[in-house]
């Protein structure tokens, strides 16, 4: 079995629906993306608000990801302003977290004993999310293919019990397999249908977006008005909506600093606006929990 | 004899925790020793890999006797309960419980026979709060215990005289069992005792002791290099991290494209060394190679690490190279205006704001350098443009460098290249110091510009909290002055700087900057000559008193003192003043009114008369040192008073009847301790 996925090449999808599936097996809810616009897989409600309280959780989704001071625009072959993360959030941590991690990379045809894997220390932390956590970056022959982290604490609240949060970056997993040298290479089908294919339009155009084009102006009301909402929303106590607009703020952020408008000392200023807003609604999610 | 055997293991401890874990553990364990007066082999050692932390100690006796003791239980007034739980506590009975008084009343008291106490008990008692006292600098939780550890602990095997130890830390049980395959923690394998664990871990390549897996690194290096003709740089500090991030070693040697040798090799070391540790190589004449150095933690059997290695390093060094290539072409000159938008600090402006300041400065210090005006303004306001570039962004350690290396592409004069590279420099103790003078010049310029920043600003650290680093800045501010010898007024240049701030609207305080940062600054001088193990009295003399102006000055002399302290020429000198200053010590109690010298007139003999010409003579030699003063020549000018002052005191008595010949001769001694105090103030020096 193991040898009939070396002979081929895994595709981008076939690379995601195994991962699906393995950790479907380990009995994660198989969730879909989020439908605002991240910076991470992490920032999805089933990572964020979920790894709050006692109730245990365990899911796994694809989450497109916008990083919008990374675009290139497509010129680069390893730097994209969205890209793929998959999530997975188990809480508490399973004793043998490590062994399942392995064995999935073992169902995208990375065998442990082939190849060098390391875990590097590296502490996470996320400033607009009020959250830390300890861990490492998986390094796989000097590649880092993902991220592992043990929360300790998120919006503010010391997390109890402890949620593991792995994050695959599929794009760097997938050059490793296909052995590939620009993201714009990768096979996202069997058709032959490349990554390029898919995005290399989508990747210049919204380059020119986050750094030319996006009206900054309007972005800065937008985010008073976004902020203004998530108050009201904390005020009323509900946990979802209240989320959805502090994430709009997040990402409305996010393209204010690509353009390059938003100075050292504001940036850290933003920063803790939006944090203040996450810690807020932790604690309204937090109280429906009980 | 026994021997104590513990292996904690856990997932992936990173290499300064692990280090840190080993420190404690061993401090720890020592303790518990000692407190509990148990023979132990002191030369014990403590082990760890990623995944294992290892205790290993002989020599332990089985038994040890507890002398007998009297154990004091409540005062007699108090409730029964206290009583029977004393009893209980002690596993006593009440027949055995008797009355005593002490000076603070009437006690029960308990008798404790001696015993013989066996040790795997007291260790079976102890281990656990052993280890609890492990201070992590870093610990973390995971998923429902409530145990803090470095990374989550998974088992802990203990054995003493090869028998289990049995006990409980927090949710875990120890066993005399541990994981043989840390990846999948797997294997589960009895082992009684430390040689037959190190034997089985051998045989699978793995080293359990660090010191060994260090060495075997070394070799395996060493015999790659000596064969090809290459070199690592010495007293790698990444090779100790890489130790302790393997415990399976394997050495590849691996390339990348020549090409990249294009590229300015700090950039392709940063990259190798800081984000993929790995070894870098050079040639006889210390080129930069295109081969480096991995270190697996499997063996490479397919060839497979090697492989992923070289791609990784093949797409990072491409990154490295788009950005270069984009950003050396960049006119660093057209793009100094974008520093405009570009924020120094809250409340110091923009970095635009910062080289216009910096830029006067550094032309008022280059009329004292004797350098040109033209080439140290054009290194200044070109110094911070590489901030904005890509490879800062990626490369933030190399700010600086990068700029020299895009001003020399840009075909910059030779030195305003090296002063951009080096404009941060020296950063700190330890670091690299600049030797030419322009680069000492902008370095200089941007150090007092930051320190005045921050001072006017009222950012200056505390004695806990130094988030901007400043302690660093001014100890590189005076490692520049005293190391290069730089003759220059610093207070000028702090008032100087306070103008070019106040001209760009910032109202800064300047008396209170001057006093405060010269306090500060003269404070980093003493560290520093602290650092530099010179003597604290001769510290606390040197820079009693001090000015700015004259930290190289106190530097010299405190060196020059240090030396010679206890030579000849040093301890006469000391001995001299100390003679004389005593007598005007005790004689000041009657308030001896000093008019600061002698009435020639007033001599009695040639003792006095000789003294008076010697000390006129020094200070005649004092007056025609002017700025190029040796301090040793000093010094054993100084010292050469000591026939004269043996022969004033054999000869003279200084407490005349008369109090006019006592006064004129203590003003004599008086002249010599302040002919003295010219050079340095011994008065705080111990003899």
């Amino acid at each position: 079995m193991v040898s009939k996925i070396k002979k081929k090449t895994l595709s981008f999808q076939d690379t995601i629906f195994n991962l699906q599936k393995y950790w479907s097996k380990k009995g994660c809810v198989i969730l879909q993306p989020y439908d605002l616009e991240v910076g991470a897989g992490t920032f999805h409600p089933a990572t964020t608000l979920r790894s709050l309280g006692p109730k245990p959780w365990k899911t796994a989704y694809v989450q497109p990801s916008r990083r919008p001071t990374d675009g290139r625009y497509g010129d680069n072959p390893n730097r994209l302003q969205h890209y793929y993360q998959f999530q997975v959030l188990i809480k508490p941590s399973p004793k043998e977290i490590k062994k399942i991690y392995l064995n999935s990379l073992s169902s995208i045809g990375i065998n442990h004993e082939e190849h060098d894997i390391r875990f590097v220390e590296d502490d996470w932390e996320s400033p607009t999310l009020g959250a830390a956590g300890l861990g490492w970056e998986v390094w796989c022959d000097g590649m880092e293919v993902t991220q592992f982290t043990y929360f300790q604490q998120m919006a503010g609240v010391e997390c109890k019990p402890v949620s593991v949060e792995i994050t695959y970056g599929l794009e760097r997993l997938c050059m490793f397999i296909q052995n590939k040298k620009s993201v714009f290479d990768l096979i996202w089908n069997d058709e032959g249908i490349t990554y390029k294919d898919v995005f290399h339009q989508s990747e210049k155009e919204f380059s020119a977006y986050n750094f030319e084009y996006a009206n900054t102006d309007n972005l800065f009301k937008i985010f008073e008005m976004l902020e203004e909402e998530t108050k009201l929303l904390v005020e009323k106590k509900i946990s979802f909506p209240a989320y959805d607009q502090c994430l709009k703020c997040s990402h409305v952020f996010n393209i204010l600093d690509a353009r390059g408008v938003i100075s050292v000392a504001q940036r850290a200023e933003y920063i803790a606006r939006i944090r203040e807003l996450t810690k807020s609604i932790g604690k309204v999610w937090i109280e429906s929990q009980s | 004899m026994s021997e104590l055997f513990v292996e904690l293991f856990s997932e992936e401890i990173p290499a300064k925790l692990q280090i840190n874990a080993r420190n404690e553990l061993k401090r720890n364990i020592k303790n518990f020793f000692i407190d509990n007066q148990i023979k132990f082999n002191e030369n014990f050692n403590v082990y760890s890999t990623p995944n294992r932390l290892v205790l290993y100690i002989d020599k332990i006796p089985n038994e040890i006797k507890l002398n007998s003791e009297e154990i004091r239980g409540p005062n007699v007034n108090a409730p029964e309960k206290a009583l029977e739980g004393f009893i209980r506590s002690n596993n006593t009975t009440s027949e055995k419980i008797f009355k005593k008084d002490t000076e603070k009343g009437e006690f029960y008291f308990f008798k404790k026979e001696s015993q013989k106490v066996k040790v795997s008990d007291l260790l079976e008692k102890n281990l656990s709060e052993i280890l609890t006292k492990i201070s992590w600098n870093k610990s973390m939780k995971w998923s429902n215990y409530d145990l803090y550890w470095g990374r989550p602990l998974k088992s802990i095997l203990a054995t003493f005289n090869k028998k289990l130890l049995n006990f409980n830390f927090n949710h875990i049980n120890s066993s005399n069992k541990t994981f043989t395959d840390k990846s999948l923690e797997e294997g589960m394998k009895i082992f009684n005792d430390f040689n037959s664990y190190l034997k089985f871990f051998k045989q699978k390549g793995i080293l359990i002791e660090q010191d060994l897996r260090k060495k075997f690194i070394q070799n395996k290096i060493n015999e790659i290099i000596n064969k090809q003709n290459l070199k690592i740089e010495q007293n790698n500090k990444l090779i100790d991290e890489i130790v302790n991030i393997v415990e399976k070693p394997t050495v590849i040697i691996c390339n990348f494209d020549n090409k990249f040798l294009n590229i300015p090799s700090e950039i392709l070391i940063t990259t190798m060394q800081s984000h993929q540790k790995y070894l870098p190589t050079f040639d006889k004449k210390n080129n930069l190679t295109n081969n480096f150095f991995v270190v697996s933690d499997i063996k490479d059997t397919r060839g497979l690490v090697k492989l992923g290695n070289e791609r990784v390093i093949e797409a990072r060094l491409s990154d490295a190279e788009f950005f270069w290539e984009k950003n050396k072409t960049q006119n660093l000159v057209k793009q100094v205006d974008r520093l405009k938008n570009i924020n120094y600090f809250k409340g110091l402006g923009s970095y635009f704001d910062k080289i216009q300041r910096m830029r006067k400065l550094s032309s008022l210090i280059s009329d004292d350098f004797l350098i040109s005006k033209d080439k140290i303004e054009i290194a200044s306001s070109i110094c911070k443009v590489d901030l904005m570039s890509d490879l800062v962004g990626e490369f933030p350690e190399l700010q600086g460098i990068v700029g020299g290396h895009f001003a020399k592409f840009q075909g910059f004069d030779k030195e305003v290249c090296l002063a951009v590279s080096e404009q941060y420099l020296p950063n700190g103790m330890e670091s690299k110091l600049p030797k030419k003078m322009y680069s000492i010049a902008l370095s200089l310029s941007d150090k007092i510009d930051s320190l005045v920043g921050f001072f006017g600003i009222n950012l200056k650290p505390t004695s806990s909290k130094d988030p901007y680093a400043i302690r660093r800045m001014a100890i590189s501010l005076v490692r520049l002055i005293v190391e290069n010898e730089i003759k220059i007024k610093l207070k000028d240049l702090i008032v100087y700087t306070c103008s070019t701030y106040r001209d760009q609207g910032y109202e800064f305080d300047i008396k209170k900057i001057q006093k405060e940062l010269s306090e500060f600054i003269i404070e980093r001088l003493r560290n520093y000559l602290k650092e530099k193990k010179i003597r604290q009295d001769i510290i606390e003399s040197s820079t009693f008193l001090l000015g700015l102006d004259d930290l190289l000055k106190a530097y010299k002399k405190s060196l020059c003192l240090n030396k010679n302290v206890k030579k000849e020429i040093g301890s006469q000198t000391i001995a001299v003043y100390k003679r004389c200053s005593n007598i005007l010590n005790s004689e000041e109690k009657i308030s001896l009114e000093t008019l600061g010298f002698a009435d020639p007139g007033l001599f009695k003999n040639d003792y006095e008369k000789k003294l008076y010409k010697k000390i006129n003579d020094i200070r005649k030699y004092f007056l025609s040192i002017g700025k190029d003063e040796n301090y040793e020549e000093s010094l054993k000018v100084l010292s050469s008073i000591k026939n004269e002052v043996n022969n004033f005191f054999d000869n003279v008595i200084v407490n005349d009847e008369d109090i006019i010949i006592k006064k004129n001769r203590l003003e004599l001694l008086n002249m010599l301790c302040k002919t003295f105090d010219n050079y340095f103030n011994f008065s705080r020096i111990e003899s």
